[in-house]
């Protein structure tokens, strides 16, 4: 059982975080702390949502109150900023006084091609904790090597997080 | 000064009768070691009667007011034949205020058997520790997880799908569904229809696709905006239908151990049903009992606040406040309370301090003494009731209405407004007792309606007991009472027999004894001091003796003071030679508790005037309306005896002299009569006599009050002065009885040097102080007023008209 856990031992967790779920830093943080992984924030700034908040009527429907607010693409990219920076607090005072390494990237792409990039880093094993994904939840396993973009859809839809055993090839 | 006849044979009495002797001899024992403690009051036997009476008699309005004076033992006798009655009556019932769920402000009492209460208080800390735990664990099962999750899921399952719908007929328009910060937009989709379109792209559309696109959007906006607005009723049933489920899984939890719990009390019908409404409250309140742990303190910004004490806690509806408990005593409370006010009588409402504001709850209400003593006794003292705000109000409320309603002064009086607790009154069954003197009774009965009402039975404590052949004795178990509840060493029997008469004298009578039982035992412990003081094991005569004289040392400084003053001759009284119209008389003066007898000098002047006596006293207000009564009787005994078929045609004046407070009673009023005769028969009175006694208008000499302090009192006089032989003084043959003199007075008359005179009549009095026969005294008096008459009448002849009388007039 000992030289199997040794093989499983996680070395990075890679969570993901989507303007629309932000999840919760804090217990992700926790979960780093108690595996003493290193760990690497994505925050993923939606292409979809840029491109959507730079059309002349866009607008939002505010989820539950039902208030129509229009939106433009300044006020989308200063909110994305504010909720980066809050983001980065959060995970700094979580992390620095337990001497965890941690980072944060901010992408504008799509959180697969985010993920991807990340997994090409070649750490392994990880744990991939989706956007909006209880880090506690039970984990899948996956072969890094499996992995093409749109299984790695999936497995973000699906918001359950997967360690990943080994790096797979870079596309 | 003239010089006096001899004194006629008047026989002084002798000394057996100054001073009735209790002969250690005839007392069977040697100390009170022997004797078998008395057991009740002795001369108490009306007091005893009425006691016994009111405290059998469970009826309405029977309660007791014992009177009498301070120190004679009513208290104890009082609580002792309570005690004997609550000892043969079942202990009361146990009082409890629980939370009442229907109405918060209004606190309910649960009545339980005697030493139910605190059982009850813990069955129902256990129930909630019980809940808590099962409770808990309830909502830890899968079941109820399960069953939670599913109505969750299905909610957010609704709701994903209606949105979804919504996205799915977006996307068969060319349209988008896209996740924003804070909800959902729509976007026109790219070619490919797998993404948002470019800005730029949508920039090159035709005017009229732009415009359908933002048609298209504005309706699906719409349409998520109408079903976002569905989605609270959503929530909301699924809300009922978790609340509906946690009411389930509480009831499942609670019913067992509440059940049980009622099947516990099943003879207790109101307890029973406090415990439904408690079931019923906790299947409401389930989340507290999910919560964290109580000990937690409140937060503020993360910093930890202490938390008041007494604070809401989420269980403190479910604790019970034992308001009177009985568990472990046996019969009936018999409570006395030494502070009677308002609070302490019917019991108070506590508040206490929570981030600055006054809060209450029912467990803050404290019992009074009517709590205390419901189902037996309470013992008051009446003018400490009386003299507290509200508190004699309160209590005859209480006992009218037979229940005790707790209200505030504030809740009584109107005047606080806020809102507070109204506790549901307890039922009342107590016997009130109040204590306090005569004219507290008097007064009561008098001017409040209700006390003939509320108190019916009137315990009246003698003062004194007769002393009989047998009486001694008994006195002496009385004593050896005394003694043994005081812990102090045995009187011997010649202490005893000194006790005895000085209880005696405290009486103020030679045939009665005093019944004072404080200054009884205060002379016991003062004697046992002078005793172990000396190393005697047993109180002997002589300690009694020393303690008497502590007593009297340490009181009589203005006695000496005053006397200092005559022998200095500041005060002028004259104890040797004789004077016209110049008599001593003795007054009596009370300093806190010690009375001493001192003379005084009374002189009267006569002139020819218009029959009245003129009262010095009285004019310049210094004489009390029975020392007046007293000066207008003479005037009585003038006009009934002298020149019958004339006008009293006389002036005179009394006075006494160097008197500079109040003169008040009637005892002078004999030796104001013999210095107006002096003055009238122009008799020189004997200054080695003082004289007390009143008089009434045939001349009867009466009895007067202090005979025994006012003999006292001329005597030490002589006795500084140097007892000559020809002292004495004359008291009424009535006070004889009275006579408890100090011994050195009985012994200086046993010697021949001074000598008390019992005289009945004015005429022996006067043959007394003059030496002259009455007959002739009375004789000179009846010339002497003649002459006044006759000179009066000439002149008003040579006047024609009667000066007299107008100056009678003003």
């Amino acid at each position: 059982m000992a030289s199997r856990a040794q093989e499983v031992r996680i070395r990075r967790i890679i969570a993901c975080f989507a303007p629309a779920r932000a999840g919760a830093p804090e217990a992700i943080a926790e979960l780093a702390k108690e595996m003493q992984a290193e760990l690497l924030g994505l925050f993923i700034e939606d292409a979809e949502l840029l491109r959507f908040a730079a059309l002349p009527f866009a607008a939002e429907v505010g989820f539950p109150s039902a208030t129509r607010r229009p939106l433009d693409l300044s006020a989308v990219e200063r909110a994305l900023r504010a909720q980066a920076s809050s983001l980065r607090q959060a995970l700094a005072a979580a992390l620095d006084p337990a001497a965890i390494s941690w980072s944060l990237r901010v992408t504008r792409s799509s959180p697969a091609s985010a993920v991807e990039a990340a997994l090409a880093e070649g750490f392994a094993p990880s744990l991939l904790i989706p956007a909006g994904a209880n880090p506690r939840a039970e984990y899948r396993v996956v072969r890094a090597a499996d992995l093409g973009e749109a299984e790695l859809r999936a497995l973000l839809a699906a918001a359950r997080p997967v360690v990943i055993l080994r790096p797979g090839p870079a596309r | 000064m003239e010089m006096i006849p001899p004194a006629p044979a008047h026989a002084g009495l002798a000394p057996g009768e100054l001073r009735r002797r209790c002969d250690p001899e005839q007392l069977g024992f040697a100390t009170t070691a022997e004797l078998e403690p008395l057991d009740g009051a002795p001369g108490q036997s009306r007091a005893a009667q009425a006691l016994e009476f009111g405290v059998g008699m469970r009826r309405e309005g029977y309660n007791l007011f014992a009177m009498g004076p301070e120190g004679y033992g009513r208290h104890s006798l009082v609580r002792q034949r309570l005690e004997a009655q609550a000892s043969r009556m079942a202990a009361p019932a146990d009082w409890c205020y629980v939370f009442n769920f229907k109405a918060p402000h209004r606190p309910r009492a649960l009545r339980l058997p005697a030493g139910g209460a605190p059982a009850f208080k813990a069955a129902m800390a256990r129930l909630v520790e019980d809940l808590s735990a099962a409770i808990a664990a309830a909502f830890e099962t899968d079941e109820y997880r399960n069953r939670h999750r599913e109505i969750e899921g299905e909610l957010s399952e609704r709701q994903e799908r209606a949105i979804n719908d919504i996205g799915e007929r977006a996307k068969t328009q060319g349209v988008a569904l896209v996740r924003t910060p804070s909800g959902f937009g729509f976007a026109p989709m790219n070619k490919a229809q797998d993404g948002v379109m470019d800005p730029e792209e949508f920039g090159r559309l035709p005017p009229e696709d732009q415009k359908r696109y933002e048609e298209q959007v504005g309706e699906l906006q719409k349409e998520l905006g109408d079903l976002f607005h569905q989605m609270p009723k959503w929530r909301r049933e699924a809300l009922d239908k978790m609340r509906n489920l946690d009411r389930e899984v509480t009831r499942a939890a609670v019913n067992s151990l509440i059940d049980d719990l009622i099947a516990r009390y099943a003879a207790l019908p109101e307890v029973q049903d406090y415990l439904a409404q408690v079931k019923e409250d906790t299947v409401e309140h389930a989340a507290a009992f999910r919560q964290a742990k109580e000990g937690e303190p409140p937060t503020l910004f993360g910093i930890p606040l202490a938390r008041p004490e007494g604070a809401e806690a989420p269980f403190r509806r479910y604790s019970v406040n034992v308001l009177i408990e009985h568990s472990g005593t046996r019969g009936a409370p018999v409570i006395y309370d030494d502070h009677p006010n308002h609070a302490a009588l019917v019991g108070r409402i506590e508040h206490i301090s929570q981030m600055g504001a006054l809060v209450t709850d029912f467990t803050l209400i404290m019992s009074g003494a009517l709590h205390r003593a419901n189902g037996g006794y309470l013992m008051l003292d009446a003018v400490k009731v009386l003299t507290q705000p509200y508190a004699w109000e309160a209590l005859k409320r209480a006992l009218r209405s037979r229940e005790i309603d707790i209200r505030t002064l504030g809740q009584e009086l109107g005047i606080i407004s806020t809102v507070s607790l109204e506790p549901q009154p307890i039922p009342l069954d107590v016997k009130v007792v109040l204590v306090g003197e005569r004219w507290l009774y008097y007064l009561l009965h008098a001017w409040d309606p209700e006390f003939a009402e509320l108190f019916k039975v009137a315990v009246d404590f003698e003062e004194d007991m007769p002393r009989g052949a047998q009486d001694d004795e008994l006195y002496a178990r009385l004593i050896a009472g005394c003694v043994r509840q005081e812990k102090l060493r045995a009187l011997d029997r010649a202490a005893v027999a000194r006790v005895i008469e000085q209880q005696a004298r405290d009486a103020g009578d030679a045939h009665k004894l005093s019944v004072r039982m404080q200054a009884l035992v205060d002379l016991l412990r003062e004697a046992d001091y002078w005793a172990v003081t000396a190393g005697r094991e047993v109180v002997g005569e002589q300690d009694v003796r020393r303690a008497l004289e502590a007593q009297i040392a340490r009181c009589d400084r203005v006695r000496e003071r005053l006397q200092e003053h005559i022998v200095r001759g500041s005060q002028l009284i004259d104890t040797a030679g004789s004077r016209v119209a110049q008599v001593n008389g003795l007054a009596v003066l009370q300093l806190g508790d010690f009375a001493f007898g001192t003379p005084h000098r009374i002189t009267a002047r006569v002139r020819l005037g218009g029959g009245r006596v003129l009262d010095i006293e009285r004019e310049s207000e210094l004489g009390g309306p029975i020392h007046s009564k007293g000066v207008l009787i003479l005037s009585g005994y003038l006009s009934g005896r002298y020149v019958l078929n004339k006008p009293l045609s006389l002036s005179a004046s009394l006075v006494f002299e160097q008197s500079y407070g109040g003169v008040e009673g009637d005892s002078a009023s004999s030796a104001e009569l013999y210095a107006l005769l002096s003055a009238l028969a122009d008799a020189p009175v004997r200054q080695s006599l003082a004289v007390t006694g009143s008089v009434n208008q045939h001349g009867d000499i009466q009895a007067i009050g202090g005979v025994n302090e006012k003999i006292e009192g001329f005597f030490d006089l002589c006795k500084a002065r140097g007892l000559a032989g020809s002292q004495g003084v004359l008291i009424p043959e009535a006070n004889v009885k009275n006579l408890m003199l100090r011994e050195d007075v009985v012994e200086a008359v046993a010697q021949g040097k001074f000598a008390v005179y019992a005289v009945r009549t004015v005429d022996e009095g006067i043959e007394l102080l003059t030496g002259v026969p009455a007959k002739e005294i009375h004789a000179r008096v009846e010339t002497r007023l003649a002459e006044f008459a006759e000179r009066a009448r000439a002149f008003a002849v040579t006047a024609g008209k009667k000066p007299w009388r107008r100056e009678h007039k003003k």
